[in-house]
């Protein structure tokens, strides 16, 4: 027996592996430092979005600040009519011509940094990662990387990130015919503590001239229940909850799945002898939202993925509890 | 000036606004930056391979050295006129939408006349459906595209 032979066959199986994808770990790092950009950061700047499907384009104006009580978000559309969403860590509030509306935000909402190891890990087994150029996007160097999905019930996507903060500036989602779904790129962006912050909502002030609850109470649904046979595989379920959604009357089963990536969101809400119900599939750039009626529920599917996953999903959740 | 410019990149100047442009072009430094915004939000949106990073430079360089020879072919004038603006901010962004939408429309039409059999499923926008609009709210504030994408996320209930 040569365990020579053996040694030296070994070290070239370990050395063909990891030179088969060196850079494979960084790749995945990039996502981190994005979502970590995109929360610490201070930034504000005009942002062009086209909807693929519709191909309407929409220029809006992003802020985003953090201070001492967590993250404050400003989105306001600049052409058309007025629609602009203004969050605060606990409330999100939708301002249009008619007025404002809060928006509910359910407690539970997930602790940064989201990007855990196990996601990480996820979007390695669901989507091939690599960085594919350097550019420059408003001005600012940036690194671009793919996410190439290894089936066709997933989007690629390709992500144009701050060189320096790992800020995304561009990102362009396509589908399995290489057809642009939905794309949006910063044309001007301003970085760091020279922010408007008149529009930040001060918390305990709102708050107490608010008659709704701050935040929705959740409760932990019987996920038992329901079963979702065709989940495509790589999506783990990752959050459940069962609380009330705004104007129902019954709470809301609400079950998440992510790949790493992409997420997909089903919703069960108890129909109560309601008949006015939209069926079927509805879109909006990358997302896709699927719903049906069974079991006396309205069953509805949302997700950053192609038509084809979000029904594939919705007609797969069957009532497994007792009847 | 600026629609004036925006008219002349998608080629619905006459010969003479087009040369009055060129010339202005080439005094106006202002002008300059506005076509080169143009240019680099246009290829932003058609996704190139690569942006034309010293494109002012280069722009400015060919402008001096090279005569103006400038024949465009004599075609019924656009509505290249644009609209009235009030808002002084959304100015810009309202020549750059229609700018853009053109170019988008024409990018559209050869892809979609190449391939009508593969459009298989056309949804219809659920923008003003509130019902919907309320689940997707829900949805962003867990999917994990939120974490990467941060505020930009918000355009899917702002966009209509």
């Amino acid at each position: 027996m040569n365990y020579n032979y053996l040694i030296l066959l070994a070290y070239f199986i370990s050395a063909a592996t990891s030179f088969a994808d060196p850079l494979r770990d960084d790749q995945a790092e990039w996502l981190k430092t994005m979502a970590f950009a995109a929360h610490q950061s201070n930034y504000s700047g005009t942002f062009v979005y086209q909807d693929g499907v519709g191909g309407h384009v929409d220029v809006s104006r992003i802020t985003h600040v953090v201070d001492e009580n967590g993250e404050h978000e400003r989105l306001e559309k600049l052409n058309g009519e007025r629609r602009e969403i203004i969050s605060s860590p606990n409330q999100v509030w939708l301002i249009t011509n008619q007025g404002k509306v809060r928006i509910e935000r359910r407690k539970g909402k997930r602790i940064f940094p989201a990007l855990l190891p196990e996601q990480i890990l996820m979007l390695k087994e669901n989507y091939v990662i690599r960085e594919v150029a350097e550019d420059r996007v408003a001005g600012i160097h940036v690194h671009a990387v793919l996410f190439k999905p290894k089936d066709n019930l997933r989007y690629t996507h390709k992500m144009w990130a701050d060189s320096q903060t790992g800020l995304l500036l561009k990102a362009v989602v396509i589908d399995d015919r290489d057809r642009i779904i939905e794309q949006y790129a910063f044309t001007e962006l301003t970085l760091g503590d020279k922010i408007d912050r008149s529009w930040m909502i001060v918390e305990p002030l709102a708050q107490s001239s608010l008659k709704s609850p701050n935040v929705v109470p959740v409760l932990t649904a019987k996920t038992t229940d329901w079963q979702i046979d065709a989940i495509p595989s790589g999506f783990k379920m990752t959050q459940h909850f069962c609380y009330p959604l705004k104007n129902r009357n019954r709470p809301v089963t609400h079950l998440v799945f992510s790949d790493g990536l992409a997420g997909i969101s089903v919703f069960i809400e108890d129909l109560a002898g309601r008949e006015n119900v939209n069926v079927g599939l509805s879109s909006q750039g990358v997302i896709q939202v699927y719903s049906r009626v069974a079991w006396n529920k309205l069953i509805t599917v949302v997700g950053e993925v192609p038509p084809n996953t979000v029904i594939q999903v919705g007609d797969s959740v069957r009532y497994a509890g007792v009847e | 000036m600026k629609q004036n410019i925006s008219a002349f990149m998608d080629g619905e100047l006459f010969e003479d606004e087009a040369d009055n442009v060129l010339s202005r072009l080439k005094k106006n430094s202002e002008l300059q930056q506005a076509w080169q915004e143009y240019h680099l939000i246009g290829d932003a949106l058609r996704q190139p391979d690569y942006f034309a990073n010293d494109f002012s430079a280069r722009f400015h360089q060919r402008l001096e050295t090279e005569p103006i020879v400038f024949a465009p072919r004599r075609r019924v004038m656009q509505k290249a006129r644009y609209f009235a603006v009030s808002a002084a901010a959304s100015m810009m962004a309202l020549a750059l939408v229609a700018w853009l939408s053109m170019q988008v429309d024409q990018e559209r039409t050869p892809q979609l006349a190449l391939a009508p059999q593969t459009l298989d499923i056309r949804p219809a926008s659920f923008s003003n459906n509130n019902e919907i609009n309320d689940y997707v709210m829900a949805h962003e504030e867990f999917s994990p595209t939120t974490d990467v994408h941060g505020v930009a996320s918000y355009i899917h209930s702002v966009h209509r």
